[in-house]
């Protein structure tokens, strides 16, 4: 669901830490994505391969870790991971559980190519020249 | 952009350049970050659900399937706090304003958002609307979201509570097969319980079934057109506005 938007978030998520970095190439990105959000990661995936497009994320691979869903059942206390939203306790049927995580969608690691520190320093005077 | 390598240069200038001293001026990362692909919504939804609570309005958002009773429900409401409490409706759909002259026509303030073909709302087109409503005198907001049991379910609006409404018409086998709109509620309503002499529907499954999704989820059997369990309903969205304005 939404997928093609989510890739367009991710983008501009993404492009955002990329500049707050001045990164000048990116190799890969990296997405937790929640069991429990209903996002397919393989239409995400193939959503994100379009979103890049003339993008600095034209060539970094996306990859993408399902994050299952860790609840404890409240008649039992036995905590148990589900891949699935149907959270009925496997040692002892009930239900009622609370899961602790498998909500987010979220950018956890970039791998970049940012400058060297004198070369930083010598594009920052040349963007504070730029500015004046 | 490199002035020494080329590196960000089109393929063309790239090739015209010699590589041979790698790429000392740069060096490879790897950034652990924590940042939500739906961080824009989540921001804004903070900002409304803020905003509401400084002006002591609880605001509820409800979803359902088209036709499962959203506006009916807010009608009968609003019917039976009149006098008592002060409430402001944000209607949304695709087209027309039928839901916003519908709740106009009882007096109460109501905005109505068209979304074009978007089959959701979001925190910023809430956000735009509560600037169009009198909140300063209210005590509390519903907002009916898009018809549509797939798509509101991923999106904060900033409301107090998030609301599912599934009507006995629509059969008691739905709940499981739409968990992402009920992950997303604090509550679910059974609509049109006056027709249940007409229909084959057993109240008990959906309501375990919304247990099973959502551990904590709240369940009310009512009709709006009866009035029968309404009053439990709002009696708790009252509770629930206590506990927030105090």
């Amino acid at each position: 669901m939404h997928e093609w938007s989510l890739a367009m978030s991710l983008i501009e998520e993404a492009g955002a830490e990329a500049r707050r970095r001045g990164a000048l190439k990116v190799h890969s990105i990296t997405v937790r994505v929640g069991a429990l959000t209903g996002v397919v990661p393989e239409l995400l995936g193939r959503a994100y391969e379009v979103a890049r497009t003339g993008t600095i994320f034209e060539g970094a691979d996306l990859h993408l870790h399902v994050e299952p869903a860790r609840a404890s059942c409240p008649t039992c206390g036995e905590e148990s991971e589900f891949d699935d939203f149907y959270l009925v306790c496997p040692s002892c049927g009930g239900i009622g559980l609370r899961p602790m995580s498998g909500e987010g969608l979220v950018l956890t690691r970039m791998d970049i190519e940012i400058p060297e520190e004198d070369e930083k320093n010598a594009t920052d005077a040349r963007r504070q020249g730029d500015d004046r | 952009m490199c002035e020494t390598c080329g590196c960000g240069l089109p393929e063309e200038a790239k090739q015209a350049h010699e590589h041979d001293h790698g790429h000392e001026h740069s060096h490879r990362e790897e950034a652990e970050l924590y940042r939500s692909l739906l961080a824009a919504n989540e921001a804004q939804a903070r900002e409304n659900r803020g905003h509401l609570m400084e002006h002591g309005v609880l605001a509820v958002n409800l979803m359902s399937s088209p036709g499962s009773g959203k506006t009916s429900l807010i009608e009968a409401v609003a019917k039976a706090v009149e006098g008592r409490l002060r409430i402001g409706v944000i209607e949304g759909d695709l087209a027309t304003d039928r839901d916003a002259a519908r709740i106009k026509a009882l007096g109460v303030p109501v905005w109505q958002i068209t979304t074009g073909s978007t089959c959701h709302l979001d925190a910023p087109m809430v956000h735009r609307a509560l600037h169009e409503l009198p909140l300063a005198g209210m005590d509390l907001l519903f907002v009916e979201n898009v018809g549509n049991l797939v798509c509101p379910g991923l999106y904060d609006l900033g409301c107090h509570l998030n609301g599912v409404l599934l009507s006995v018409t629509e059969g008691d086998d739905k709940v499981a097969k739409y968990p992402v709109v009920f992950r997303h509620a604090q509550f679910f309503c059974l609509t049109k319980t006056d027709l249940l002499p007409h229909v084959v529907f057993d109240a008990a499954k959906p309501k375990r079934e919304a247990r099973i999704l959502k551990g904590d989820i709240k369940t009310f059997e009512l009709s709006a057109r009866t009035g029968e369990g309404v009053g439990g309903f709002l009696a708790y969205l009252e509770s629930e506005r206590r506990a927030l304005v105090g």
